[in-house]
This record gives C-alpha cells, structure tokens and sequence, in this order.
C-alpha cells in the first residue's frame, strides 16, 4: 500500500526537482524557521525546523496547546504559514497558499483526525471511494473492489454497507484510516488518532496504524500514546510553546530526556 | 387490584384503559367532561347543520368548476389527466418502500421536477393539442400548477442565496443579504401587486409573460427569501471539522458543497422546507385578490351566482376541507422524503 516513488515536484511552480533540498535528502517534509500566527494574534508556532525522511515515523509529543496539531496542520496546507519555508512531498507552501500547490499537496496526503471526521450521509463504502471516484476521477467499479480491500485490511469490510453512526468509536476511526489510505498518499498524518476513544478501543486502532508503519508509510503522527511511540516511532518530536524543544530516538528521549521541560512532560504522563 | 394488560377480557382491558387515560384523578375527570361538552357540543352543532340545514348543491353541482376551473369542457380531460398524474405520483411516492422497486425510488425527484412541464404542455398546448389560453385555467388545477412551479422555481434560488449569503466575495453577500431581508420584511399581497404590475417592466420590448406566470415568479422570489434562510440554518449546523475532513481528501470548495455539505444541510433543513411548501399552497390563495381564478378565486365567482346566494359557510367549508386534504396530503410527501433520507443517513 505504502508507494516508495519518489514524488513527482515538477509540477511546482520554477523549481527543478533536483534543486529542492528535500529532493536532495529524500525528504517528505521539510520546514524551516515555520511561523503560524493566528488572526487573533497568538503565535502557535515559533521558527520550527523540522524534517520527515521518506520512510520515517515522527511522533510528536507535547503538552496541550503546545502546537502540535498546527504543526501538521500546516502540512496539507489546512493551516496557513505566516513565515519561514515549508515543503511538503516537494511542494512549495508559503504564506500565500495558492489553491493550486495545496489541493496537488492533499492529493498525496492523507489525515486522519481526532473526532474521526467521517461524512455521516454517506455508507462507509461511499466514504471511502468518495475522493479517489471525484478527486482522482477513477473508475467507479475498481475504486470499489479497492475500497472494499483496504476496508478488509482494517478490518471493517462486513460493515462496508452501514452507516458511521452504526461504528463504534474504534471502528470508524479505522474507516477514517481507510478513507485516507483510499487516494495512496506518500504521507499520512495522524492528529491524536486514539484520544476520543474509549479505552477498550485504542488498541484495535493503534493496531492499524502500527501495521501501516511495517509497511513503509511515512508518518507524523500527533499522540499522547508512549507504548505506541516507544514501538513504533523512528523518533519522537517534543513541543512546547510553538517550539520543538528535544528531538531524539525514542529510547534515549523515554529513558533519557535532555531538556528540562520534556523531563517534566514525561514525569507527569509515565 | 393489580392491572396486568393481559388479564381479563378484550372490553374489561378497553374499560381499563379508558378509566386510566381519561378518569385517573378528579382533575383528570374535569378536563375530560369539559372537553368533551364543549367539543362535542360543537360537532354536535356543525352536524345538525351540515346534515340538515345545508344546500350542498352549491358544492355538488360545481365540482367541475372547483377542480377544472373554466377549462373548455371539450378539453377538459387533458385538466383531469394532469390532476390525475399527480395524483398517481402521490400515491407512488407515498407506497411502502419495500413495495417500489429502488430504480423507480431514485427516478421519483426527477419525475416530481418532470410533472410542472408536463401539467404546463397538457393544459397550454403543445402535442398538437389545441392552445387554450391560461385566463381559463383554474380552479384546484390552478392552485396545484401555482403550488408545484413556486417551489420548483424557489428551493433551486433558495439554496444558492444561501450559499451566495455565506460567500467570499462581499458585493454578493451584501446584495443578497439585501435581497433576502427586503423580502422578509414584505407583506406577500404587496410583492404580488408589484410582480404583477413590475414584472412586464422589466422585461425586454415585445415580450409577454402570462398572469400566471407572473404569479409563480412572484411567489418563487418571495419563497426563496425564506427557504434561503433554512437552508443557510442547515448550513451553519454543519461541524467545521466536516470541510476539513472534505478539503484534506482533495475536494475542491464546489465538491465540498455538492457532495459533504449541502447533502446534510438539506436534510437538517427539511422539515423546516416542507413547511415553506405547505405555506406555498396557503399562499397562492392570495392570487384570487388579483384575478386568478384559483381555487379561492372560482369559490368567490361561484358565490357571486345569483342562484346559490347566501350559501357562503357551505363553500367555506368544503374549500377548508379541500385545503386540508391537500395539506395533510403534502405533510405526509414530507414525512416520507425524511424517513427515507434517514434511513439512508444518520440518526
């Protein structure tokens, strides 16, 4: 499922795709000095460097309002960037988003939220083959049969024909997964995916995403899980305050924190 | 005693009931009594008066004029086909869905938009029919005609200035924000006079448009107004996190409001629509104050009838019950469009 093509940044406004220096480093995410300023004047973010190799699992950990989900928010262009330099997939975004770069960006990129965001008008299939049938524009009958096999990779192929508000919980966090994975992103980000759940869910949930990272997807994922983070993560981000405080391998970062005020995050959450 | 539902015979259980539903405390017993002498009394009353007070000729003899209007009697069957279609696409709609096969299901919108050109070709001309002019239209055909065309000229209008409401650009929202308080804030009589007086004034040299057809633009702008306003209600109850689910799946803002948005705002709205579609009929009622022949308006010009002279209540009550039948008759169009949706959807 996880495509390991090289994204395709000809397309971009100018730059050569050798130029870019995400093309260089095999990166899928690059920012640099990012600001987000909201309109009321408070600064989520403050000069964030930050970079996903292809391939990689990034956790982001961090107390709340610490602007981890603006984070990456602002990866498919959901957020816009007030300063610094972001590259997403070898997509420019700056702080004038064009409609153009952003709607390429989310072609190949895909969410998956906290409150599991599923249309509640439509069926669970029709959820799933929404985008690829009018965002891609493919074939109607094989955007099925391809719905119908990641619903059976998750787990939820005998439901295809509910609705979401027949789920549970669990279950239709795992359809939002599925709904994401139905354009074949190179990028899925996952902002708190297990936090609205009921305890007993998380797991199933978890579980899904962790198949996914075997697989190859390169992934940010926003959570407060550390079992999770500790298997899973290539390496785990701390935020506080708009800024990435430590950056470090899981082990050394659960064991071992340098900074602080991530040795005091942990202390209250282990 | 202990009252166990399964005790005892069928009309111990009736009893039972009834003592329980209507007599369990002296206050409940009051209200009973009192509501019952007071409408009872009433029916009562109404009765005697209908059994043997009334002269139904009035009604009896002119049911051709209530439902036809003044259609030529030669072509009058083309009037009872078009009532008769709508009649049996009432009934299709309203038939078990277990019944109706899921093809005929889906095709129903478009039919109920098909029914107004095809009601417009029967009665005008058309098919080598012979033209008959709309002054001899009339009657329940009329007002059914009015009805249909005002809401399928101001649900389409109603749910674009919604949209249009909410838009980016500031010169269409003011302009339709204008629009739509403007109209709210006008008695329907006056945008009526003015859409039959104005609207030729708009319109370019040599070109015409019937009394009728004034009539339903009319009403379709001054619906729009309202249904705009419900639908805009639907709109706002839409979560922010549903655009955001629809705009991270690639959809472009047009997608977004076609397929996520609308879909759900319409269905938020639509008891609060079907009660703009009921008003619609009541409405049109206002056109006999301006000439139309409608169901009001032939009532009035058969009350005008030396012959049937006095008999006012008569026709008053057996327009009520026509009205009536057609309400009830459209709140249960309604309540089935939603229970379809729902079945369909959430909840």
């Amino acid at each position: 499922m996880a495509s390991s093509t090289a994204p395709s940044p000809q397309s971009t406004s100018g730059a050569q795709p050798g130029d870019t220096l995400s093309a260089v480093l095999e990166l899928a995410v690059c920012s640099q000095g990012l600001e987000k300023i909201f309109p009321n004047g408070f600064q989520a973010l403050r000069k964030v460097d930050l970079a996903v190799g292809k391939g990689e699992v990034v956790v982001i950990m961090g107390p709340s309002g610490s602007g981890k989900s603006t984070l990456i928010r602002t990866f498919n262009g959901l957020e816009t960037i007030q300063g610094g330099h972001l590259e997403v997939l070898g997509y420019h975004l700056d702080a004038d988003n064009s409609q153009k770069v952003v709607s390429k960006i989310r072609r190949h990129v895909g969410m998956v939220f906290q409150s599991f965001n599923l249309f509640p008008h439509l069926s669970i299939l029709e959820n799933v083959t929404l985008a690829p049938i009018w965002v891609q524009k493919r074939d109607r009958q094989t955007v099925k049969k391809d719905a119908l096999a990641l619903l059976d990779h998750v787990g939820i192929r005998e439901q295809a024909h509910k609705y979401p508000s027949q789920l549970s919980g669990g279950q239709q966090q795992r359809v939002a997964i599925a709904r994401a994975l139905a354009l074949s992103p190179q990028l899925m980000l996952f902002d708190e995916p297990t936090s609205a759940l009921d305890p007993e869910k998380v797991k199933e949930v978890l579980e899904t995403i962790r198949a996914l990272a075997a697989e190859g997807m390169t992934m940010v994922v926003v959570t407060h899980e550390v079992g999770f983070a500790r298997e899973v993560a290539d390496r785990v981000v701390f935020m506080d305050e708009g800024m990435i405080v430590e950056e470090a391998s899981p082990q050394t970062f659960f064991t071992d924190p340098k900074e602080e005020r991530s040795q005091l995050f942990l202390s209250r959450i282990l | 005693m202990v009252e166990s539902p399964r005790s005892g015979s069928w009309s111990r259980q009736l009893l039972l009931r009834i003592r329980r539903g209507l007599f369990a405390s002296p206050l409940d017993t009051l209200i009973t009594v009192v509501l019952v002498v007071v409408c009872g009394g009433g029916l009562w009353n109404l009765l005697h008066w209908a059994v043997l007070q009334a002269d139904w000729a009035v009604v009896l003899e002119n049911v051709r004029l209530y439902f036809n209007g003044n259609f030529p009697v030669s072509q009058i069957w083309r009037s009872w086909s078009w009532l008769g279609l709508l009649a049996a696409l009432c009934i299709l709609t309203l038939m078990p869905s277990k019944v109706v096969p899921p093809a005929v299901v889906r095709l129903l919108p478009l039919l109920w938009v098909l029914i107004l050109p095809i009601g417009l070709l029967l009665l005008a001309s058309g098919l080598g029919l012979e033209p008959v002019k709309s002054r001899f239209w009339g009657g329940l055909q009329l007002s059914l005609l009015l009805t249909l065309g005002t809401i399928l000229m101001a649900l389409p209008l109603g749910i674009l200035m919604a949209l249009a409401r909410r838009s980016e650009l500031p010169l269409l929202r003011w302009l339709t924000t204008g629009y739509i308080e403007l109209m709210r804030g006008m008695p329907l009589i006056a945008v009526l006079f003015f859409g039959q007086l104005m609207i030729p004034l708009f319109l370019p040299e040599g070109w015409t448009l019937n009394r009728v057809l004034r009539a339903v633009v009319s009403l379709g702008f001054f619906m729009a107004a309202y249904m705009a306003e419900d639908v805009r209600g639907g709109l706002q109850s839409i979560p922010k996190t549903q655009l955001e689910a629809a705009r991270s799946l690639g959809l472009s803002p047009l997608l977004t409001v076609a397929l996520v948005e609308l879909p759900q705002a319409l269905r938020t709205a639509l008891p609060a629509l079907a009660n703009q579609c009921v008003a619609s009929l009541q409405n049109t009622s206002l056109l006999a104050y301006l000439g139309l022949i409608e169901l009001l308006g032939i009532s009035r010009s058969i009350l005008a009838n030396p012959d049937y002279l006095g008999h006012h209540l008569e026709v008053y009550i057996w327009l009520a019950l026509l009205y009536w039948a057609v309400c009830i008759l459209m709140t249960s169009l309604a309540h089935r469009v939603e229970r379809t949706l729902n079945v369909t959807g959430h909840h």
